[in-house]
């Protein structure tokens, strides 16, 4: 579905990303690993297109998303939930939802969906006319999430979306994200909570200093000695 | 006594019409598009001095006289825009990388703010060199007649300004808040970024925002003339005055901040003048000018420190 082919990225002279090549399926869940400064978020910039490439390609079901803008490419079926949430603070919850489907004409079936991700996020609707800036982080992130999923995304992109978030609120988020790809959502997830991220995807892959250096199923992730050492040995003691 | 203080009162809240409407074009620009442009003013002045050479070179009638000062209001702000901003991004680097050595602003923005003051010295300059003398007459709309409300005396042209304006706020309002490019302004206004990442065109709402913001200044422009009957080439200056002082009372971006910050620039403008005559009312706008830079400094709400700025 999302074919990422030796993608470099820079910021000015700095290489933030090195030859990157990686894919994701349809209907599965990828998840990118990677520590601090790795070039996750970098990557998950250029897929939406914020970021320009210095080189590579990039092919979403079988064509170049290299030079759209990003709004071409929320026209191609990508939609990113932005770590740190990015919502619009001072529009409502209403209308953040909205802003999600900015694109689409069809004012019935988004009007179902903003109906369809209250339900989804019952939290949402008890804030429904409250400014998106007065929500706490876990409920920011449904907010983000929802907004996302407004565009009716073939391929749902998330950037961290456990971060600075209580553990109980990531149990939550991480459980939607398993009734998304139970309901045949693509999602390309980039995390460093492997615990949960483990209970979601089909696939991992981790960068490192702007280079992929693992590709494999969660059973060889949990079996790979660089990555037990760096991530799950680390995480396990520090609980 | 009582009744003098409310007859004055009355005749600021009166006056706030128009410099709500200055200041609603100005807190588009610089509250919702994040655009610090010292060059509004002088956008309006060029296109007062076309609209006087018009009406009376060419014998144009008032509603033509309008719309021309309407329109050459947004093609000069569409040119601000172009010069301060899209070209600047991708041609002044050096000049961009020589102010950020000074390190109180940030480059970019520092570098705008310069752009602009410096568009507004060519486009002040393009325009006295096209009308040399000092007054220019303008379709005259205005009443010197009175009419009473109760004890209270009101001319009928202020009292139709007021109305006018206070009307074609609310549609403003109604728009941004109804209308789905209403709706991208907002967000953009919020976050840039968070915007792009929803498929807007960023581009695009830039230049729906500044046309919005420039057509409301050429409104304006033509209220304020059509009650004085001349342009001065203090014109320019007068509206950036204005506008500043009304949206940054009301805090920039809120088009009821503005409405209230135009009220207590009116009022306090005629109490002003009443009491120590024209220096006084100068003096008076200078200082509420003062009160609102501070009080915006202290909420650190500037837009040259916009979130979003980086992904652009």
């Amino acid at each position: 579905m999302l074919e990422i082919e030796e993608i470099a990225c820079s910021y000015g002279k700095i290489e933030a990303l090195r030859k990157v090549s990686l894919q994701a399926n349809a209907k599965e869940v990828t998840c990118l690993l990677g520590p601090n400064g790795a070039g996750k978020t970098t990557l998950m910039m250029t897929l939406a297109g914020i970021l320009k490439p210095t080189q590579g390609d990039i092919k979403f079901e079988g064509q170049s998303l290299i030079g759209l803008s990003p709004s071409e490419i929320v026209q191609r079926g990508l939609a990113l939930v932005p770590e740190n949430r990015l919502v619009f603070p001072a529009l409502t919850v209403r209308e953040n939802l909205m802003a999600g489907a900015y694109l689409r004409k069809d004012r019935a079936g988004v009007a179902n969906d903003i109906e369809q991700q209250l339900n989804r996020f019952p939290r949402l609707l008890e804030r429904i006319d409250q400014p998106a800036g007065t929500l706490s982080g876990g409920e920011q992130q449904m907010l983000a999430l929802g907004r996302a999923l407004m565009s009716r995304p073939r391929l749902l992109l998330m950037d961290e979306p456990s971060v600075g978030l209580a553990p109980k609120v990531v149990a939550e988020i991480f459980g939607i994200i398993r009734k998304l790809h139970q309901e045949g959502t693509s999602i390309f997830l980039v995390e460093q909570n492997v615990h949960m991220a483990m209970k979601v995807a089909q696939h991992f892959y981790l960068l490192q200093q702007g280079h992929i250096t693992f590709s494999g199923t969660p059973e060889q992730l949990a079996h790979d000695d660089l990555v037990h050492r760096a991530y799950l040995a680390g995480k396990s003691a520090s609980h | 006594m009582m009744f003098e203080f409310l007859q004055r009162t009355l005749e600021g809240l009166l006056e706030a019409g128009p410099y709500a409407l200055i200041g609603l074009g100005l807190t588009i620009g610089f509250g919702v598009l994040r655009r610090v442009n010292l060059a509004f003013g002088a956008a309006a002045l060029l296109a007062a001095y076309l609209g006087s050479w018009l009406h009376f070179r060419w014998g144009l009638p008032a509603f033509a006289v309008w719309l021309a000062v309407i329109g050459s209001t947004v093609l000069v702000g569409l040119y601000a825009e172009w010069v301060c901003y899209n070209s600047f991004d991708k041609s002044t680097m050096g000049v961009r990388r020589l102010i950020s050595v000074f390190g109180i602003l940030d480059a970019k923005e520092a570098s705008v703010i310069a752009a602009s003051f410096a568009l507004w010295m060519q486009l002040e300059q393009i325009a006295v060199n096209f009308q040399p003398s000092h007054l220019h007459p303008f379709p005259d709309l205005s009443s010197n007649s009175y009419f009473f409300w109760g004890s209270f005396s009101l001319r009928p042209d202020r009292l139709s300004a007021f109305i006018f304006s206070l009307g074609l706020i609310s549609a403003v309002a109604l728009w941004l808040h109804k209308s789905r490019a209403g709706l991208g302004l907002r967000a953009f206004s919020d976050s840039h970024a968070a915007a792009q990442m929803c498929g807007m065109n960023t581009s695009h709402l830039r230049y729906i925002g500044t046309t919005l913001s420039y057509t409301i200044c050429g409104i304006a422009s033509c209220v304020v003339l059509s009650m004085d009957g001349q342009v001065t080439p203090m014109f320019g200056m007068w509206v950036l005055l204005k506008g500043m002082t009304c949206a940054l009372l009301g805090g920039l971006g809120s088009l009821r901040g503005v409405l209230g910050g135009a009220m207590l620039l009116g009022i306090t403008e005629s109490h002003a003048q009443s009491l120590w005559g024209p220096i006084g009312r100068d003096a008076a706008t200078w200082a509420l000018l003062l009160l609102a830079l501070v009080n915006q400094a202290r909420q650190n709400s500037y837009p040259i420190n916009s979130a979003g700025v980086q992904y652009e």
